[in-house]
């Protein structure tokens, strides 16, 4: 139930079904009790017109003047009917014909209205009156045939609800369509999130609804900001690492010099502690600049930032030209910061360059977490290596120049996004490295 | 010799250009980019040094303008970030060696010379076999169609050998043999491996098999 849609179609037909049921139920019955009413007038003028031509003799008996009444009751079973009873008597009229119907007397001033079964089981609305005329006491019933207009009713109520039933649908489906329009923007909202989770877009562009809009300008603002901020910092640091650098680079140079080279101990010492300033500053800086869980708005195409690692590895390994294979599932994209991707399997084809005989292989597949695994095919490690390198919280030996430094990074990146490496033997000779990072989403 | 230096560091830049010098090659100072992309279009250098953390115009910039006009002086890059992106991206831009600050004197003149003597040797223009051109610096192939694919390392020394002997029947191990310099364990399977991934790439007529004796390459 917590979708908006779902809320709004619900509530909206309950009341529209509410509202055409009831107003169906009303018109219904008003219909019935205007044509009763209508009916019942009809019968009471012609109760009243057979009172008036009702003549009675000196002997007690009564006669009917037939030419005040409606010729309707003189046709045999037209459906309309009248039976005027005295004390002594009763006359019928003669569209009953062969039938007859019998009634009660009703004392003056009394007045009754019933169904009864006519003749050719036709249903008579009748009207039972009782009156006193000229010193006689009187009882005038009228008759009419209602199943015609039963039938009458009956039809127009079928049509009604039809009528209704299509109203109904009608308005149910302009309402889904309305609810639909009016949702639309967020759908368009949810469509661009999706897309931002998944690195295709860097903000959403969708125009929300006056209530949404808000919200979706303070979310680009925030990715804004943290774009910018990750950026900036980024340059810092880099500006940072630069400065520093040039710095020990001149800091070498100087140890270089040749007022230095009759102390070598002296020269010896200042390299040295160069190198670890150097190794403290590339670990720190590059831990510092890791993004982490992925920025939004990054995707990478994996197998061309391989291609062009493996391509720049050759160049830099080119006096020992390590063949470089590479086995990355079609279509794989990479949904963190291609930097981190970059430094991360960067370091590990260097290390396995670095130690390889001749081949390198790299596979990079999907299964529930994005895996990497990269093997090479030179000495590798033995058993106690392996644990070490195993070991949580993995430091680079950082009395030794450029051991291990590389993997301290990697080890980093993988940490940073909550990831694991392991280290295994490779069939191939090698050390087989194993990088699973979780896949978002 | 004669070599440009790019450095914008008031110390470091002439420092360097005084060891460089002592190394035995002529070299001229620029401290900003646009004067140095200037120089390297003017003046016929033998190597260039490039720091990549310039003023005016970013040292990747300079070299992508020297490449994009055709300027194919050896430069090595001289780089304080070390990012692999940055290496990726300076190779990719045509730089021929990297150095990463900080480093010692001996190092670049190593690498310096090393640069040099690759660029003095011959380099032969693109393999073009059967319809297919084999770029051996990018090491990627173009078809007919216009299509062109990375190839992976065995992938690129497979098609290099293929195109180098078109038309002959060429057994596996003789494949074997010339993909892999040493003493590997020479399973035929893994050269089937790559071969079918090479004819996805280039086609599957390119490379025909004969059974029972090997394969052939282009127009039999």
């Amino acid at each position: 139930m917590n979708s908006l849609k779902r809320r709004l179609s619900l509530g909206l037909t309950f009341t529209l079904s509410l509202l055409i049921l009831l107003q169906w139920a009303l018109i219904t019955l008003i219909i019935e009790r205007v044509t009763e009413t209508q009916l019942m007038e009809r019968l009471e003028s012609e109760s009243e017109g057979l009172l008036a031509s009702t003549e009675f003799l000196p002997d007690g008996s009564f006669e009917l003047n037939a030419l005040r009444l409606s010729s309707l009751y003189q046709r045999p079973f037209s459906g309309h009917y009248y039976v005027v009873c005295s004390e002594q008597s009763c006359k019928q009229s003669r569209s009953l014909w062969d039938e007859s119907l019998h009634i009660e007397l009703l004392p003056s001033g009394h007045k009754l209205q019933s169904l009864m079964d006519g003749p050719r089981n036709e249903r008579l609305f009748t009207l039972h009156r009782g009156y006193y005329k000229q010193g006689h006491s009187l009882t005038i019933m009228v008759g009419q045939n209602i199943s015609e207009l039963d039938e009458d009713i009956l039809h127009f109520q079928m049509l009604y609800s039809l009528v209704s039933a299509i109203g109904l649908a009608v308005l149910l489906v302009i309402q889904w369509l309305i609810v639909g329009k009016a949702l639309q923007p967020l759908q368009r909202i949810q469509k661009q999130l999706s897309r931002l989770r998944r690195g295709e877009t860097a903000k959403i562009d969708a125009q929300g609804p006056e209530e949404i809009q808000p919200m979706v300008e303070e979310l680009n603002r925030l990715l804004n900001t943290m774009t910018r901020k990750t950026q900036r910092s980024r340059a810092a640091l880099g500006n940072l690492a630069h400065a520093l650098k040039t710095r020990l680079t001149l800091l070498n140079q100087t140890a270089e010099s040749s007022e230095l080279k009759s102390l070598p101990e002296t020269q010896a010492a200042l390299l040295q502690v160069s190198r670890n300033m150097e190794q403290t500053i590339e670990r720190e800086l590059k831990r510092a600049r890791l993004v982490g869980s992925p920025m939004p708005g990054q995707k990478v195409d994996m197998e061309q930032e391989i291609a062009e690692l493996s391509r720049t590895l050759q160049l830099l390994y080119r006096d020992k030209s390590p063949i470089i294979d590479w086995d990355v599932e079609t279509g794989l994209l990479f949904f963190g910061d291609r930097e981190d991707l970059l430094e991360m399997l960067g370091n590990l084809l260097e290390n396995a360059c670095k130690w390889c005989r001749k081949r390198v292989n790299i596979a990079v597949y999907q299964d529930s977490d994005c895996c990497f695994v990269v093997e090479d095919d030179g000495q590798g490690c033995n058993e106690n290596e392996l644990s070490q390198l195993s070991r949580r919280g993995f430091r680079a030996d950082e009395s030794v120049p450029g051991s291990g430094l590389g993997l301290a990074i990697v080890s980093d990146i993988v940490e940073s996004y909550q990831g694991e490496m392991l280290f295994s033997r490779s069939e191939m000779g090698g050390l087989k490295v194993m990088v699973r990072l979780p896949l978002r989403l | 010799m004669r070599i440009l230096l790019v450095e914008d560091d008031a110390q470091m830049g002439p420092t360097l250009q005084n060891a460089l010098s002592q190394a035995g090659y002529a070299v001229d100072l620029s401290v900003d980019g646009i004067d140095a992309e200037a120089l390297g279009d003017i003046e016929p250098y033998d190597l260039i040094v490039l720091d990549l953390g310039l003023p005016k115009r970013s040292g990747m910039e300079v070299l992508q303008n020297w490449r994009s006009r055709d300027n194919h002086v050896p430069v090595v890059i001289l780089t304080a970030r070390g990012s692999w992106e940055e290496k990726v991206q300076g190779f990719k831009a045509g730089a021929d060696d990297y150095v990463a600050k900080p480093f010692q004197t001996e190092e670049l003149l190593a690498r310096i010379s090393a640069v040099l003597k690759r660029s003095s040797g011959v380099s032969g223009g693109p393999l073009q076999v059967a319809g297919l051109r084999l770029d051996e610096d990018a090491q990627s192939v173009q078809l007919a169609n216009g299509k062109s694919f990375t190839l992976t390392g065995t992938e690129f020394r497979l098609l290099r050998y293929f195109m180098l002997h078109p038309g002959q029947v060429i057994s596996k191990s003789r494949l074997t043999e010339h993909v892999y310099e040493y003493d590997s364990d020479r399973d035929s399977n893994v050269i089937e491996v790559y071969v079918n991934r090479l004819r996805q790439k280039v086609g599957t007529d390119v490379i025909q098999t004969r059974r029972g004796q090997g394969y052939i390459f282009g127009s039999a």
